[in-house]
């Protein structure tokens, strides 16, 4: 038996390609429907190639040995003799599974910023946008700014477009011209120009007018600023304008969710850009046996690098070939999410944005001056000392919206880069996700 | 066809389709601020859509701290704002 | 610093309280951690300040003058710490024999006790389990926000003309005819007569350094965080067989149940001890120990989330004694360290030894049975 954990591309394609030699798969989502944060929509797919996910979505619910176990949420993993054991909660009841193998695919969820307002209603992610409308069939609100950095705004402000938003601007922090720094990148993944040509003619037919080099720095009673800023993000004096929007949706990449791996000891690294994502061999291993990891935890690529890595990862947990091809697939798709990295860099010029009652943890309302005085006052000289005095990190969130931008803020003043060591330790977390202490409990008893 | 419930946020009714989440539900009726934060008071709504960041939180059938965006509404829910 | 008077290396709660009575004695006092401030046990600690779970001897006689030297050090320090003489309730789920029994001896120790019936335990902890119908009161426990304490006592040292280097790890203790010089870091070399050995779970890595022994071992806690909630616990509530396992030396796994809530809406479930090194593995069976003795405690407690589960080793000495005092082969390195569960609690009144040992000044309490003579002089 495999279990697969996240029915996103990356854990669709592992249980799919499992599935081809009859192995047993229980594929484990905490959403009720398939598809994790690209395809989980409510009717047909929509979009660029979007029968993509029509076909693999046929195929896992057609597979005989996949069992998919919806709303499920994995809240533990433990390893028990030669066997994993992953804990959950479904229906408020918390059950466990034994098997063999486990592949993780537990997908990623907005990079995020703050800014003054950030903490406002009406300023949100791209990511929350898109699944209200995807997931939800409603519009987040009327007149709609889109901005942060990265490729995924553009189906973000084109659905919404789509639904009747009026997109009032499209912006990223950085210039597209980034790209002329991965010719050879481009170059191998010819497809990708098809997918921008798609996103372009529909961004001409809602007039979108996309602009660059400009961030959100500001969102207050509806009004947002918008500043030019320089390659550093600086913020270029006298060059901010005002626009009204009822939603600001602003986002800055992706960060994987790293808590299950990390609880049963697969190492990590971090990437070129800042990012944790977990060590993995050719065939998607983990650094510990019969452990698969595959998608965005082993490093921002997108749906199509998680396809691949999905079905490699399938492929070797249930003792298949893996075709060269595939592998040169991956590596391809790979060239592309590395030069995705490189054209739209998130820089710490940011930290000048906020202002000092600007909240940074949004759990426990820390404000950027008590972040401060933790480090300058009180000798904290990390996220986690930080965190120790003034409970940024603390809250219901775990830290999982603030921890990185309060190093990043607490490295500033003390002028120390952020060590890997405090960025991976402040990416783990021992809790999946929230469990009542009643239903840990009651799991003492039945065991 | 798709089939109307009836949920209350704060002692109002809340219509929405069947399937959807709370949050959904509420910023579909125009009831954008969900909850109010403990110490500043401050008014919040969703913020990652994913169940991640828990700045929607409300209290479903007087179980505190329920991630509005995940949670569907069913008939008859009672929804709160607390704190 | 040049020529300091004397070095605390640790920058925990007891090395910062050390530091602070040295300096508050007229001594130019050089702090040295290999993290930041809080960043060892401190960091992991619950902040009771407790008189109520130990023995009528040494330890119970510190406790009850370190706890009035907390607020002695708040007054000092200015009101930063989330200080708080919020009581403690231990109640007894089956014989309360034990239980009273303790509770009267510790009263004739100077330990403010008030034995309560169903009613009265029901008045100060309302939701306790309506079935639990013995316990006893004790007002002098205490709480505190220990990463902060510490940081804030730091703090008033550097202020005072103290100074704190961090991330210098110490890798030598330097020994001169059976006295110490002075000590090597990452960060340089730095001289004194007097260093005070304050790094809890490390000080016996410490002491070889200097060339002696020190026999300190981890004991693994977990401790379970829950969600932000509304009030449901007024004091720090326990099980009186917590009691009985703090004085165990049994290896295995031992889990009582203490309940308290926090400032910030959390509730804070603690805690285990076990003994197997600095193995820092989560471990979900313990958490379920916890937290079915905590909701057995409080029912109410069911419906409330686990948001985060933490692990800290404290420092222990076979006898479950703290170790204070000169080392028993080289002069000039005096030990504070070893206070497993307690080191919070205990620091102030361990730093008031240690200063008043240092000085030669007589002191609140005989001191001998903290002695790092005690463990024999080992290896010379
Ligand atoms: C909100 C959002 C919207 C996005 N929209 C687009 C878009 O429109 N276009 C685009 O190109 N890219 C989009 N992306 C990026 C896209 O998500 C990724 O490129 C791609 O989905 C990665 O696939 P994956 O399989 O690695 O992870 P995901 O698709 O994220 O799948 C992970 C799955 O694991 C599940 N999971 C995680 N933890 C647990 C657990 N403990 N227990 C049970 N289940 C768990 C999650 O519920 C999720 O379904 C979006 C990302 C987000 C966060
Ligand atoms: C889960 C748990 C709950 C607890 N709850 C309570 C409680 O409620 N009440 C209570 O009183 N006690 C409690 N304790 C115990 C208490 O936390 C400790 O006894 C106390 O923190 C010890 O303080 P310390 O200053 O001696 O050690 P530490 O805080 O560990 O400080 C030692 C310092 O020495 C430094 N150090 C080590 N080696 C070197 C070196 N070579 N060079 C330089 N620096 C070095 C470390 O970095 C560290 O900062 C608890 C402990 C745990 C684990
Ligand atoms: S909006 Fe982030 S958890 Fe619901």
């Amino acid at each position: 038996m495999i279990i697969v954990i996240g029915a996103g591309p990356a854990g669709l394609a592992a249980a799919e390609a499992a599935s081809r030699n009859g192995s047993e798969v229980a594929l484990f989502d905490s959403a009720s429907r398939m598809g994790g944060q690209y395809w989980r929509h409510r009717a047909a797919v929509s979009g660029y190639r979007s029968n993509r996910a029509d076909e693999i979505f046929a195929k896992v619910s057609s597979a005989q040995s996949i069992t998919h176990i919806s709303e499920a949420n994995i809240w533990s993993a433990e390893r028990e003799g030669g066997l994993i054991r992953v804990n959950y909660l479904q229906g408020g009841i918390e059950s466990s599974l034994t098997a063999e193998k486990v592949i993780i695919a537990t997908g990623a969820y907005d990079r995020t910023l703050p800014f003054p307002g950030w903490d406002t209603p009406g300023s949100m992610t791209p990511g929350a946008a898109q699944s209200l409308l995807k997931g939800q069939g409603v519009l987040a609100g009327k007149r709609i700014i889109i901005a942060g950095t990265g490729p995924f705004l553009l189906p973000v402000a084109t659905g919404l477009a789509e639904a009747g938003a009026d997109i009032v601007a499209l912006i990223d922090a950085n210039s597209p011209l980034r790209w002329s720094l991965s010719p050879l990148a481009l170059l191998t993944n010819i497809a990708k120009f098809s997918e921008l040509m798609y996103y372009a003619r529909l961004i001409r037919k809602y007039r979108i007018r996309p602009q660059f080099r400009r961030a959100v720095t500001a969102y207050e009673d509806g009004v947002a600023t918008i500043s030019a800023i320089n390659s550093r993000f600086h913020i270029k004096p006298g060059k901010s304008q005002t626009m009204r929007a009822d939603v600001v949706a602003v986002g800055w990449g992706f960060v994987p969710d790293l808590s299950l791996g990390g609880i049963l000891g697969c190492a990590q690294r971090v990437d070129s850009d800042g990012t944790v994502i977990f060590e993995v061999d050719e065939n998607q291993m983990s650094s510990q046996p019969h452990i698969w990891i595959a998608g965005e935890a082993t490093g921002i690529g997108g749906a199509d690098l998680s396809l691949v890595e999905g079905e490699i990862a399938g492929l070797a947990a249930s003792g298949q070939t893996i075709e060269k091809a595939l592998l040169r697939k991956r590596v391809r798709k790979q060239r592309f999410a590395d030069a995705l990295k490189r054209t739209y860099p998130v820089r710490d010029g940011w930290r000048e944005w906020i202002t000092s009652d600007t909240t940074i943890c949004r759990c426990e309302e820390v404000k950027s001056q008590e972040i401060k005085d933790s480090v300058s006052d009180l000798g904290a000289e990390d996220s986690r000392t930080s965190k120790l005095f003034t409970r940024a990190g603390m809250g219901l969130c775990q830290g999982r919206m603030c921890s990185r931008n309060v190093s990043e803020i607490v490295s500033g003043i003390t002028q120390c880069a952020v060590t890997d060591g405090e960025r991976i330790a402040a990416s783990n977390r021992p809790i999946a996700a929230p469990i009542s202490l009643g239903q840990l409990s009651d799991g003492k008893n039945s065991r | 066809m798709t089939h109307t419930i009836t949920f209350t946020f704060n002692g109002n009714a809340i219509q929405c389709e069947e399937g959807q989440s709370i949050a959904a539900a509420l910023i579909n009726s125009n009831q954008r601020e969900l909850r109010r934060t403990r110490f500043g008071d401050e008014p919040r709504s969703i913020f990652c859509g994913i169940g991640i960041c828990f700045d929607c939180v409300v209290l479903i059938n007087g179980v505190a701290n329920q991630r509005s965006c995940l949670v569907e509404a069913h008939d008859g829910m009672i929804v709160e704002s607390a704190q | 610093m040049k020529n300091p008077d004397a070095i605390v290396i640790g920058a925990g709660i007891v090395g910062a309280s050390s530091a602070l009575s040295l300096t508050n004695a007229g001594l130019k006092v050089l702090v040295i951690d290999r993290g930041a401030v809080s960043s060892g046990t401190t960091g992991a600690g619950e902040g009771n300040i407790l008189v109520s779970d130990k023995d009528p001897g040494p330890e119970l006689a510190l406790a009850l003058h370190s706890r009035n030297l907390w607020f002695e050090m708040q007054d000092d320090v200015g009101d930063s710490f989330e200080l708080e003489a919020k009581g403690g309730v231990v109640v007894a789920r089956r014989d309360d024999g034990p239980l009273m029994k303790l509770a009267s001896e510790q009263s004739q120790h100077g330990v403010m006790i008030e034995k309560c019936n169903q009613s009265r335990l029901h008045e100060l902890e309302p939701y306790l389990h309506p079935d639990i119908s013995s316990g006893v009161f004790y007002p002098q426990d205490a709480q505190c926000q220990p990463m902060l304490a510490a940081a804030h006592v730091i703090r008033t040292v550097v202020q005072r003309g103290g100074e704190f280097i961090s991330q210098a790890k110490v890798t030598r203790i330097n020994v001169e005819n059976g006295a110490v010089t002075g000590i090597e870091t990452t960060r340089g070399t730095f001289n004194a007569p007097i260093i005070v050995n304050a790094t809890g779970t490390w000080a016996g890595e410490l002491a070889e350094l200097a060339g002696s022994h020190l026999p300190i071992a981890p004991r693994k806690g977990f401790i379970l965080v829950t969600e932000p909630t509304k009030k449901y616990i007024f004091h720090k509530v326990y099980d009186s067989d917590y009691v009985a396992n703090v004085a165990s030396s049994d290896a295995d796994l031992q889990t009582s149940t203490v309940v308290e809530g926090t400032r910030s809406g959390t509730i804070l479930i603690g805690a285990s001890r076990e003994r197997v090194g600095f193995d820092g593995a989560m471990n979900y069976e313990i958490l379920r120990t916890l937290a079915a003795q905590a909701t057995s405690l409080f029912p109410v407690l069911r419906d409330v989330q686990l948001l985060r589960a933490y692990r800290g080793f404290r420092p222990y000495a076979p006898d479950h004694l703290p170790v204070i005092g000169q080392d028993a082969k080289v002069k000039g390195l005096w030990h504070s360290a070893g206070h497993e569960g307690a080191g919070i609690g205990l620091a102030p009144g361990s730093a008031a030894l240690i200063t008043d040992a240092i000085l030669g000044r007589d002191s609140f309490m005989d001191a001998a049975a903290f002695s790092p003579a005690r463990f024999g002089r080992v290896k010379s």
